[in-house]
């Protein structure tokens, strides 16, 4: 059980206090929501450049990192889909450096063209290095735009194409930041040996004085059901095949999410799944098989990743993964297989509750989606969904119409 | 009063780190173990560290397999079985060979360790190899490893070090595509047989430790039926090797390239390496490095750039390491010197420094909270056999190095001709 405080200053800030007496650190975490589905399909990774732009110095501060680095902290962020998200970790008794520099980078940046050409080039480093450099890196970009035809989870945070980060304005920008960062637009959840009464203080005197802003409502068109399955093959120079299989399932809000959750578990959670048992060690088709969920708000994916081994045709490799898609509709899951997902879902529970930092950035995403307190139902959420739902669930989800498979062949 | 939002609020020099000592006791048997009880869950870690690095193997890939393929069949248990166990508890077993060991670790909930120590304990005692488990493990690994090679990164850093140590040398030798296909099983069996026992172990649990704990843990892995009484043989390997200073492995079709520059170096066995490591980490230890200030802030040439001090049981070396645009990997060489010959010619500010030294004290803040935290801060010091108030002159050296120190340490260990310099992807 996480124990937390919740106040709301006047301009609409949310801030969330965790007492954790473990711990002589204190995790400061600040959550905008605002993540890559709200940009503008022509102007794409949009989210994740300002959030480099958060750390090149606000209104009266210079230099981010480096009165934090003397205050003894540490910092990084991320950006998903959904939020972003920047977070502290520095000693107590020095916690109201983070006030001073998070409360000051929301009321505004120092913008300058220089500062952006900058951040353009390293993002488009990190474009390199993670997506065009890599084998295989290029996945996403081609898989979701298969998935999604409208909804802004068609590009990935990083941006759909490179051109769009080069031809960001500082006018972009700025209107960026307008549009979202702004108090009603936040959540600031802090946890460590701290009272809600000393944050309550120290909120209201750094983040107090912050003008509320207009936030635009969003927006976001919803993406039409899939009624055809969809493929698409492309060569590359990788070493071998690989299928990438992905299937649209529920929002973050509904029931099917934990239990589509649990079905992704049940197939490759471990080492003992069904997809690593049956497709790697037994049959022998799969060097590498992986089952997971996006984790979206908006309704997400189920994806099925898989790179096969040399000798397997990609006809035959399909063919398995469907037949063991196909295992869990047709009722052949028992109950001993639910109860041990179940079981390591809540060993993972007890070891993310180990740092300071996870729970305050959990608290956080749990506020975000209605109410922190959530995070102390996630266990029973997932204890209580049955058998029966998991086979509804996965007939729903596994049909060939509601497929989009990415085909990526090696050029040999 | 007028909020003054262009002054740092006060704040107070780190003045207490507190760093708990592992208490030291022999299980039955002899093995060293360190107790580190911490952290408010009911959570547990059992590292197990064997002297059973490639350091010690005959022939390739032998000792990574070992380590890795404890877990895929016992004379009990199959390899599904110790799976399905493992994940039914909600327990993880991971193995991680290095150049010096092979470490095993197991992260259970308390209230199954009863359970989940029996299944630790089997895989180290009793493991089998099986034959079919052996093939199937390496025609994947065989594929996963061609996958690997395909990154500059991963070409660099055998390039690298290579050149270091020498393609003879057990931390310089790379692995090859052929290697998969000679590995024999009996040598794989003889290696478990002749590392993997009683006297050639160290252990480190951590979490929230009760005696009931500590008896599990010795009733298992403290019984003696698991002695060879023989030490691990220690091997010597000389490094007379004459390395290209600077080498370049073409890739084609890419749009960065992977740098590596870097030397051996002492290890943190030396009594210089405290200070050392101020100088690297001024150098390229943290996100407001001077390296990145200049390579990726000030000319936007890379996502990131780092310099690691590294610590092997019988070496120490430097890497300098970055994935930079292809066109721009000579400018960014160029700029790694230039930033070396700084630190060697020019005063440091104490401005500069006093932010170093904050958070390096932060850091180690940060290495302490939490037990797995905590454990994970001791265990090299442990396998490189130190004293553990190694930590103690550590925030001592913090505390006290000069910017005149910083250029007598700087000038002593990083003359920029020394530096080996590797580059795989395109270099023009």
């Amino acid at each position: 059980m996480i124990k937390f405080e919740k106040f709301t200053l006047k301009n609409g800030l949310t801030v969330i206090v965790h007492h954790d007496p473990s711990t002589t650190l204190v995790a400061f975490n600040v959550l905008y929501n605002v993540g890559a589905r709200d940009e503008n399909s022509e102007k794409t990774g949009f989210a994740h450049l300002f959030e480099h732009l958060m750390f090149e110095g606000s209104i009266n501060i210079p230099s981010y990192d480096k009165p934090l680095q003397l205050a003894g902290g540490e910092n990084n962020a991320f950006t998903t889909n959904d939020i972003t998200n920047y977070y502290i970790t520095l000693p107590k008794e020095n916690i109201e450096t983070a006030f001073w520099l998070e409360s000051d980078r929301m009321s505004g940046l120092d913008f300058s063209e220089q500062k952006l050409e900058i951040q353009k080039n390293v993002v488009i480093e990190e474009f390199n290095q993670r997506y065009l450099n890599q084998p295989y890196g290029d996945t996403s970009l081609l898989l979701k735009p298969l998935a999604y035809k409208v909804h802004p989870y068609r590009w990935p945070t990083i941006g759909k194409e490179i051109s769009h980060i080069k031809n960001a304005s500082l006018d972009d920008v700025k209107d960026f930041f307008n549009h979202h960062y702004a108090p009603n637009n936040a959540i600031l959840s802090i946890a460590g040996n701290v009272t809600t009464n000393e944050i309550e203080q120290l909120a209201e005197k750094w983040f107090g004085p912050i003008g509320k802003q207009k936030i635009a409502k969003r927006n976001i068109p919803e993406e039409p059901k899939q009624n055809e399955s969809r493929t698409q093959t492309v060569e590359r120079n990788v070493p071998f095949d690989a299928i990438y299989k992905a299937f649209h399932m529920s929002s973050k809000m509904e029931k099917e999410y934990y239990v589509t959750d649990l079905i992704s578990d049940v197939l490759s959670n471990g080492k003992s799944s069904r997809l690593y048992q049956n497709l790697v060690k037994n049959k022998k088709l799969f060097s590498d098989i992986n089952a997971y969920i996006t984790g979206d708000i908006d309704a997400g994916l189920f994806i099925v990743t898989g790179k096969l081994m040399n000798h397997v045709k990609m006809e035959d490799a399909e063919k398995a993964i469907n037949e063991e898609l196909n295992q869990i509709t047709t009722n052949n899951i028992d109950d001993y297989e639910i109860e041990k997902v179940k079981n390591k879902f809540e060993s993972v529970y007890q070891f993310g509750q180990l740092s300071a930092l996870n729970k305050a950035m959990d608290l956080a995403y749990h506020e975000l989606l209605g109410d922190a307190g959530r995070i102390n139902h996630e266990v029973e959420k997932y204890r209580s969904v049955t058998k029966k739902e998991i086979i509804t669930v996965a007939s729903s989800i596994f049909r060939e119409k509601n497929s989009s498979t990415l085909y990526y062949l090696s050029k040999k | 009063m007028k909020l003054n939002r262009k002054q740092q609020p006060e704040f107070k020099n780190i003045e207490n780190i507190n760093i708990p000592v592992p208490e030291k006791i022999n299980l039955d048997n002899g093995i060293k173990t360190y107790i580190i009880n911490a952290g408010t869950q009911e959570i547990i870690k059992i590292d197990i560290i064997f002297n059973a690095g490639s350091w010690y193997q005959e022939k390739p890939l032998i000792a990574t397999i070992v380590n890795e393929m404890l877990i895929e069949g016992t004379k009990s248990l199959t390899s599904q079985q110790i799976a399905e166990k493992l994940d039914y508890y909600g327990a993880f077993i991971h193995p991680n060979p290095t150049k010096d060991f092979g470490n095993i670790t197991l992260y259970t909930l308390k209230k199954y360790l009863p359970e989940t120590i029996k299944i630790l304990d089997d895989i180290i005692k009793n493991p089998i190899f099986p034959e079919n488990e052996l093939k199937t493990f390496l025609s994947k690994r065989k594929q996963q490893f061609q996958i690997e090679l395909e990154k500059v990164t991963n070409i660099a850093r055998r390039e690298f070090n290579e050149q270091l140590f020498g393609e003879n040398h057990p931390y310089g030798k790379k692995t090859k595509l052929k290697d998969y296909d000679l590995v024999n099983r009996k040598d794989v069996i003889q290696f478990h047989k002749r590392l993997y026992h009683s006297e050639n172990c160290k252990i480190i649990l951590s979490g929230k430790i009760d005696d009931s704990d500590i008896k599990l843990l010795n009733q298992y892995l403290g019984s003696k039926d698991w002695s060879i009484k023989t030490e691990a043989k220690s091997l010597n390997f000389d490094i007379t090797y004459q390395p290209k200073m600077e080498s370049f492995v073409e890739k084609e079709n890419v749009t960065q390239s992977a740098i590596r520059l870097g030397k051996i170096i002492i290890n943190k066995a030396h009594p210089d390496y405290h200070k050392l490591n101020v100088v690297n980490t001024i150098l390229g230890g943290y996100f407001g490095s001077r390296l990145m200030k200049t390579i990726r802030e000030e000319k936007g040439y890379t996502y990131g750039i780092s310099s690691v001090l590294v610590s092997l049981k019988h070496a120490g070396y430097l890497v300098i390491l970055s994935e930079v645009g292809a066109n721009v990997a000579k400018n960014a060489i160029t700029d790694v010197i230039t930033e070396i010959k700084k630190l060697r010619e020019e005063q440091v500010s104490q401005k500069e420094l006093d932010l170093v030294k904050n958070y390096m004290l932060g850091d180690l803040l940060r290495s302490f909270d939490g037990p797995f935290e905590i454990s994970a801060s001791f265990i090299n010091i442990i396998d490189l056999g130190l004293d553990t108030n190694y930590y103690d002159k550590a925030i001592e050296a913090i505390r006290t190095i000069t910017p005149n120190e910083i250029i007598l340490i700087a000038n002593k260990y990083l003359q920029e001709d020394t530096l080996i310099k590797t580059i795989a992807g395109k270099y023009n």
